[in-house]
């Protein structure tokens, strides 16, 4: 890899909220965070594109500040019990990270998958 | 205006290079801040073969290596784990086709132990005796090249994928595979660990 500096995006997208941590390449250094709350009023739209958009360019800015080129991200929904799928916040928020000129080099999807855990929850989210 | 105190926290922070073990011909892996030196001791950072290469095409195996050391400005690490990227595994598995697994913990000549997971898949579904053949051959080969190698050669085997184009040799005649791999393989104790645990187990065999 070129001699330029990495982050990690994660990007824990649920149906309630977006939250967006950049952190160094090892994880353990946090560069920047945002969630829904930062950018909206009503709880509801925590989770919407345009929030997780409103929330990507903040910390997009923020890190470039602090000399980071690009970014891996990892994308996880609720996982666990629930929904297996980023919710809607995941999607927006990779293409403004694009947009806001930070290059993105893998995508993966971190959702925590149980080998088999506890009973759903009643009408388990689908 | 806490926001503040956080970015003068930040500015005080050095950024530590961090560099591959020298079976990976020492490529740079990323960077860590850390405000003091120790902090950044222990910590992981994560790449795939292909980076480390840099060849897109093996960007199906996921490489961990944690930091062991720390000079100045850089920091040495040692690899702690291979595994395959979750979409790449996924892919892999048909519908109407068996998946062998197994989970083979063992130890190499210099004292390493690592679990190394094997994972076979056959073009249509086998029978559970054809299974536990191909899970009979998967142990053994592994068991057999561990026996014979130090760690880092063991690792390469892993990396290179020449153990599991072994296993994949061996077990074709018992019924036709798709594909091997080894999906798996973490560093479980080092030499210093190992030889730890044995003075302190007891021999409870007469």
């Amino acid at each position: 890899m070129a001699d330029e500096k990495w982050g990690i995006a994660h990007v824990h997208a649920s149906f309630n909220n977006t939250i967006i941590t950049i952190t160094d390449q090892t994880g353990a250094e946090t560069l920047a965070k945002s969630s829904g709350g930062t950018v909206v009023k009503q709880n509801r739209d925590e989770a919407s594109p345009y929030a997780a958009m409103q929330m990507a360019e903040e910390v997009a800015e923020d890190v470039q500040a602090q000399g980071i080129e690009g970014v891996h991200v990892r994308v996880r929904g609720p996982g666990g019990n629930q929904q297996q799928n980023p919710g809607p916040g995941a999607q927006a928020t990779i293409r403004a990270l694009a947009r806001a000129g930070l290059e993105i080099g893998r995508i993966e999807d971190v959702t925590p998958i149980p080998h088999d855990g506890t009973r759903g929850p009643k009408n388990a989210g689908f | 205006m806490s926001e503040r105190s956080v970015s003068r926290r930040k500015q005080q922070k050095q950024w530590y290079e961090v560099l591959a073990p020298e079976q990976f011909d020492r490529e740079k892996l990323g960077e860590t801040p850390a405000d003091e030196a120790e902090k950044v001791l222990g910590r992981t950072i994560e790449t795939t073969l292909g980076d480390i290469r840099n060849d897109a095409s093996e960007n199906n195996t996921k490489l961990t290596f944690k930091i062991t050391e720390v000079a100045t400005d850089t920091a040495y690490s040692e690899f702690v784990k291979h595994e395959l990227t979750r979409d790449y595994l996924r892919s892999l598995v048909r519908r109407g086709s068996s998946k062998v697994e197994a989970y083979v913990t063992v130890l190499t000549t210099d004292d390493y132990r690592l679990q190394i997971q094997p994972v076979a898949l056959t073009t249509k579904g086998a029978d559970e005796s054809q299974e536990k053949a191909i899970r009979r051959t998967m142990i053994d080969l592994v068991e057999d090249a561990a026996s014979d190698r130090p760690f880092e050669d063991l690792v390469d085997s892993i990396v290179e994928g020449r153990l599991s184009s072994a296993i994949y040799n061996e077990a074709k005649t018992i019924y036709p595979l798709r594909r091997v791999e080894v999906q798996k393989a973490t560093l479980e104790a080092r030499p210093e660990e190992v030889a730890a645990e044995e003075e302190t187990s007891v021999d409870v065999d007469e």
